[in-house]
């Protein structure tokens, strides 16, 4: 069969888009980023209890009191789980993309409702726009907009946008033939038929699919945050990273929290900017009975004068208590403010030397962004020059591939750690299990499974193409594509209950100091050479921040320093990875001042 | 001066419909036309409507009468053919001078009321004026005395889904209305509605016709309602029109089986005239009343007769007059003067099987009149 190298011209597409409409791109970039900087400042600005109540009074004008009351428990909910930044994060994204997303898909719905041909050859589109898994369009999409909210709203909106399309078009397809008949037989021109016909009855389907649009923006929230997107999406997707089922369950209850108000909030306003809506409410009030405080609403104006005094207040407190207590005294410092941003992917060794240095930086003033990524949209992050560095990379062999694509736009800041080795290990209650050719013929014992990490790991492929098939265990074995947080739960499980277990590993790991493992021995040496740790930094990272990188090339770490840093990040558990890089120092005192050395000259 | 005339109207849908008319000219068929998937909705119509008169369209569903109403005011546009309104061809107005026509000259009644279900009745007695870009102040006082006309008085506020269909289409009339146009096409107005409203509707329409007299141009399937209202009638079948006449042309002398079959069911009792069936008064004259007077006069006939009516009196009318005495009901013109009887044995015999062309008696000529005497007619 004749293979069709479709892929490769949509790489080389990509590759000519990238070239030649980067001032498109940079445009686009620039608008969503602007709008999302502006919204997020507006939603940030007030305390998280006045921002609560602010959603509440809306809450109570659009749905009564009782809506209000579990509005205002849900968002002091979010903040009392200390997730309200990434909640405004995901609330501005997603208000973003819905604009986005309706400043397009409305027009679009429209003209697909008045031309047979537009309908024909969007609805196609917007089926492929629709069920291409997204992770396909994010990657292409952080190589055009780089990591950050844009990649992840313009997601958003290319998944939300059909819905929006299809409902306006099905809402003014809907409208009864007749009455756009009469408009049309008394004259009326086919742009006021539209404004004053079709638009008003295709309202409710149309506020149905913008509604639509809301949720399934929520959904897409998680999706952006591996490119970095932040947000609530962002915390799951690191909660998931490192199997913090707490984490996630907080921020995925965050998630719901908004989902319902926004869904709630927006099925009402429905019913109130439609003058149908507004009649059926206004008659069910009437007959309603019992309690008059339960069904009263509060009228528009009020509800605005409301709302402008909390946010009023709002703005006073943030006037008079709001600014951050300054670094006050580190003016001196090498950093000076500076803002560096470093990317990781949760590995071990990774996330222990990455929070290892941004305590160090911020300690030398350096104003430090960490965030964690999937590696694909680490190393195009970093390539497009959104991401400084990151400490994780291992080379010549495991992260080849990777180094060979964007090698012209990285810097290669050396070698912090090596010689590290990949093997295989199993549980030292295994006794007779030591080496590699042991595994054979024992499938069985081990329910034919080795349990492995992210496919795209690179000693995976290995496993997969050279140790399996060397040692005659690929018809045995089956090697399962996972996470290595979920290897790691795995391991912990099999190895409470004593069970077979055999796991894909590296040394240096925190595994070996917490379990007691056996790494199966290499006789063919098909691992090859232990790679080194590198530190990789964007093109220009050294020209800019000479120090830094002097820093960065110099840096070293023994095996004892880097598993024992490990090991106590591992005890703090997720989301406290700075303290226990701040306790780990005060073990290891100096070091600092070693790997970063201070500025020599005196400050006035 | 003629108000609205069609001329050799066609309306095909398909591909290469300028084809299919020259084809239908030559004297094709509308199923070998069919054949190629193409659809003659209307083939080749021409009438002409009098200013004040209604004129309906009478035709069963898929008979093409929906689609040459919508070319009368240009929601469809002919194939072939034009349509003349004041003299003016509408056919070849651009779609700006289209518009302007229809919003001041022709208005719309629609099957199902057609009301905008966002707007209070007002609004939507209004919308014609609203259109025509008459201030609100205006429109408001012009939309509320075309409510009154139609009797909707009080309900101005109200919504189209508070009203009953009767009141709804009360409202739809009252927008068509209030825009003074002088044409009302009405499609299958009153189709919707039950029986008996349907009737208080249609009298009404004649009651406003007699205040108003608009052209109008009225589509239905029910031929009953047809020979109420019409003063002339379009009989169509298959696209095309098989029989043009008055009601008593029509009931009387129907131009083909398929008219003849739906006479049938009318009630002829309604539709036919004193006038259409009177004998001359000398076949009375030289004979004996039934107290033994002899009937030398006309005198002496109107004075022996139950009752005296008009030309135009349904002969339903006729019946109690013609129980309570032996003689003959004296017909009469408007001057008092008698121009003809109806013995009861006559009134009987039209009652009967259809009678043939031979048997017809007089052809009458006041269909006009008849519309306008059916007031009469609903008070029974």
């Amino acid at each position: 069969m004749f293979r069709l190298p479709l892929g490769e011209w949509v790489d080389s597409a990509v590759d000519w888009l990238q070239t030649h409409l980067v001032w498109l791109f940079d445009a686009i970039s620039s608008i969503v980023s602007g709008m999302f900087d502006g919204i997020a400042a507006v939603l940030s600005a007030p305390a998280p209890l006045l921002f609560a109540g602010i959603v509440a009074v809306i809450a109570w004008w659009l749905r009564g009191l009782p809506a209000a009351l579990l509005t205002f428990v849900g968002f002091a909910l979010i903040d009392s789980v200390e997730l309200w930044d990434e909640a405004m994060d995901t609330l501005t994204l997603v208000l973003v993309a819905t604009l986005v997303t309706l400043l397009i898909a409305v027009p679009l719905g429209i003209w697909a409702s008045r031309s047979r041909t537009v309908s024909a050859v969007v609805r196609p589109v917007l089926d492929f726009m629709q069920t291409m898994p997204a992770m396909v369009y994010l990657i292409p999409g952080v190589i055009f907009f780089g990591v950050g909210v844009v990649p992840g709203i313009i997601a958003t909106i290319i998944f939300a946008l059909p819905p929006g399309v299809r409902m306006t078009e099905l809402g003014i397809r809907q409208v009864d033939g007749e009455l756009v008949e009469a408009a049309e037989a008394f004259g009326t021109t086919s742009r006021n038929t539209l404004l004053r016909v079709q638009l008003p009855l295709a309202l409710p389907t149309i506020m149905a699919g913008i509604n639509q649009v809301i949720m399934l923006g929520l959904s897409m929230v998680v999706i952006a945050g591996m490119v970095g997107g932040g947000g609530l999406g962002g915390s799951v997707y690191r909660a998931i990273g490192n199997v913090d089922v707490g984490l996630g369950f907080e921020a995925g209850i965050s998630i719901v929290i908004l989902a319902m108000y926004l869904d709630r909030m927006t099925g009402a306003l429905g019913t109130v900017v439609s003058p149908l809506g507004r009649r059926a409410v206004a008659k069910t009030r009437a007959m309603a009975e019992g309690w008059k405080i339960w069904t009263y609403r509060p009228q528009p104006v009020v509800a605005v004068a409301a709302i402008v005094a909390l946010a009023l207040v709002a703005g006073g407190m943030s006037v008079f208590g709001g600014s951050k207590a300054d670094t006050a005294g580190k003016s001196a410092q090498v950093g000076d403010g500076k803002k560096i941003s470093i990317g990781y992917i949760p590995w071990d060794e990774g996330i222990a030397s990455t929070f290892l240095w941004k305590e160090m930086l911020e300690q030398r003033g350096f104003e430090v962004d960490v965030k964690q990524y999937e590696a694909g949209a680490l190393y195009t992050g970093m390539a497009n020059g959104q991401i400084d560095f990151q400490t994780d990379s291992w080379l010549p062999v495991t992260h080849a591939s990777y180094w060979e694509k964007y090698q012209d736009r990285l810097e290669d800041m050396g070698s912090w750690y090596a010689p590290t080795s990949l093997e295989l290990a199993v549980p030292a209650y295994m006794k007779d299990i030591t080496s590699m050719e042991d595994l054979k013929g024992r499938a069985s014992e081990f329910k034919g499974r080795i349990v492995g990490i992210e496919p795209s790991a690179g000693e995976m492929g290995l496993l997969k193409d050279k140790l399996l098939p060397g040692y005659g265990l690929d018809e045995e074995y089956k090697l399962i594509d996972g996470s290595t947080p979920s290897m790691l739960a795995e391991l912990k499980r099999a190895y409470a209950k004593k069970e077979p277990i055999v796991v894909p590993l590296w040394s240096p790991h925190w595994a070996y100091n917490d379990y007691d493992l056996t790494k199966l021995k290499d006789p063919k040496g098909l691992w090859g050479e232990g790679d080194g740790i590198h530190t990789l930094a964007r093109k220009g990272f050294s020209q800019e921040n000479p120090e830094v990188a002097q820093w960065l090339k110099s840096f070293k770490m023994t095996e004892e320093q880097l598993t024992s840093l490990e090991a106590e990040i591992q005890k703090a558990g997720s989301g406290k990875e700075q303290q226990a890089v701040r306790t780990w120092l005060k073990d290891n005192s100096g070091v600092v001042d070693t790997w970063a050395p201070p500025r020599r000259t005196p400050g006035p | 001066m003629s108000r609205l005339q069609a001329e050799h109207l066609y309306k095909v849908f398909g591909r290469r419909p300028d084809e299919a008319v020259r084809k239908l000219e030559s004297g094709a068929d509308r199923d070998e036309l069919r054949a190629e998937g193409t659809t003659a909705a209307v083939i080749d119509a021409s009438f002409t409507v009098e200013p004040g008169q209604i004129f309906v369209v009478m035709g069963l569903s898929g008979s093409g009468k929906s689609t040459l109403l919508r070319m009368l005011n240009g929601l469809l546009d002919p194939t072939a053919g034009r349509v003349l309104f004041d003299g003016q061809d509408l056919t070849a107005l651009s779609p700006r001078e289209l518009r302007h026509v229809r919003s001041t000259k022709i208005s719309m009644v629609f099957q199902h009321f057609a009301l905008f279900p966002h707007r209070s009745v007002l609004e939507n007695a209004a919308y014609g004026l609203e259109v025509q870009g008459v201030s609100r102040e205006e429109r408001e006082v012009r939309a509320a005395e075309a409510l009154r006309l139609t009797g909707l008085e009080g309900w101005e506020k109200s919504w189209p889904d508070e009203l009953s269909g009767g009141m709804q289409q009360r409202v739809g009339l009252a927008r068509a209305l209030a825009t003074d146009a002088d044409l009302l096409l009405m499609d299958e107005s009153f189709s919707a509605l039950d029986p008996l409203i349907r009737r208080d509707m249609q009298d009404q329409l004649l009651e406003l016709q007699k205040r108003l007299k608009k052209t109008i141009v009225f589509i239905t399937h029910d031929l009953n309602e047809a020979m109420r209202l019409g003063d002339r009638i379009a009989v169509m079948r298959d696209g095309k029109i098989v029989q043009l006449g008055s009601a008593e042309d029509i009931l009387v002398t129907p131009a083909n089986d398929y008219v003849a079959s739906f006479t049938q069911d009318v009630d002829r009792s309604r539709v036919l005239t004193a006038g259409a069936i009177m004998a001359e008064p000398h076949t009375v004259m030289g004979g004996k009343a039934a107290d033994g007077t002899e009937l030398r006069t006309p005198q002496d006939v109107l004075a022996a007769a139950p009752a005296a009516v008009a030309e135009s009196t349904p002969i339903i009318d006729l019946f109690t007059p013609c129980s309570q005495s032996p003689d003959p009901v004296a017909v009469t013109d408007a001057k008092g003067k008698l121009v003809g009887v109806v013995p009861s044995s006559r009134l009987l015999a039209v009652l009967g099987e259809p009678m043939t062309p031979a048997e017809a008696p007089r052809d009458a000529e006041p269909a006009a009149a008849a519309g306008a005497d059916v007031k009469k007619v609903a008070g029974v």
